[in-house]
């Protein structure tokens, strides 16, 4: 006599839930991230002030400069001097000029005037003021004119 | 005789390779996701040296002098000759002394009238922001907007570092 066994069960596990969720993680991720600060840098300590309100108008041309310290683990300074900070690379502020006169160039290539150009400083709130200010000379130098200096709104 | 039925192929769709790439898209978006609070900017106005910005002679510009302290800490605020402190104080002081000065908020006065900040070269940034936030104006009563004093803030020219 010939018997028939019954169907095994299913090992499949059901996906269904977890691709559930894992859409909702991916759209939550896409909504809070901002493709507009991948200029910024996080190892700039801003200085905070309640009237650093974003802008309402988006700047249509602007640069944006990230100066600060190499700092340690636990927030002092490695060098008392600051650094502009680049993508895979750190520069003392009087070296950046040649990448100033460099986009300079850019942005007249492609016939941006210099003076509509926006100069983001985002300097580290324990930068020297002097430090600042030969980078803002530097720029002049290079014939920028609009400056705008980026603060952040106090967290309490 | 039997024959076999051949068992039909399976309906189910392969769901491996869509998985495998949300998760990489999941992994892009959790590393790339920088968490970063509101920012904003405070313009200055600084024309290339030369340029010959239109100057009022009638409304002399406010000179702001902030001098550093040893460790770049601010050890005294003065606007003009007075002298407004060091402490937390010391800006909001500055602030009403704008506001004296121009008469009223977002007067005809607050777009002519400028700011002159000038600084020690040693002293730390968070202070000259402090104080241009104090000479710009004060967030109104429900905090949204900002009620302006000055709108031209430029900085006294450069100086040398005293360590160079």
């Amino acid at each position: 006599m010939k018997f028939k066994s019954p169907p095994m069960p299913s090992a499949e596990m059901d996906m269904t839930p977890m691709m559930d969720l894992t859409f909702q993680l991916i759209s939550f991720f896409m909504m809070v991230t901002n493709f507009d600060q991948t200029q910024v840098d996080e190892r700039v300590r801003l200085p905070t002030d309640a009237l650093a309100k974003p802008p309402e108008m988006k700047v249509e041309h602007e640069l944006v400069v990230n100066i600060g310290f190499k700092r340690a683990k636990d927030g002092s300074r490695l060098d008392p001097l600051p650094f502009v900070f680049l993508p895979g690379e750190e520069l003392r502020v009087p070296e950046y000029k040649q990448r100033l006169l460099q986009e300079a160039r850019i942005y007249q290539a492609k016939s941006v005037k210099l003076a509509d150009v926006t100069i983001v400083v985002r300097a580290d709130a324990d930068v020297p003021t002097g430090q600042v200010q030969e980078f803002i000379k530097l720029s002049q130098d290079a014939k920028f004119e609009k400056f705008a200096l980026r603060a952040q709104q106090p967290t309490d | 005789m039997k024959i076999k039925q051949q068992e039909p192929a399976s309906l189910q769709q392969q769901t491996t390779p869509m998985i495998d790439v949300t998760f990489q898209l999941l992994t892009f978006f959790m590393f790339t996701l920088k968490i970063v609070g509101p920012e904003g900017d405070f313009n200055i106005n600084m024309p290339p040296p030369g340029a010959g910005a239109a100057k009022s002679e009638v409304l002399p510009d406010i000179k702001v002098r902030l001098v550093a302290a040893a460790d770049g800490g601010l050890a005294s605020l003065r606007l003009g000759e007075r002298q407004l402190g060091n402490g937390p104080g010391a800006f909001q002081t500055l602030n009403n002394e704008i506001l004296k000065l121009i008469g009223r908020e977002n007067s005809a006065r607050s777009k002519e009238i400028e700011v002159e900040i000038d600084a020690d070269y040693h002293l730390n940034f968070d202070f000259v922001v402090k104080a241009i936030g104090a000479c710009t104006g004060r967030l109104s009563p429900d905090g949204k907007t900002i009620i302006r004093y000055v709108e031209k803030i430029k900085f006294a020219p450069p100086k040398q570092n005293p360590d160079a």
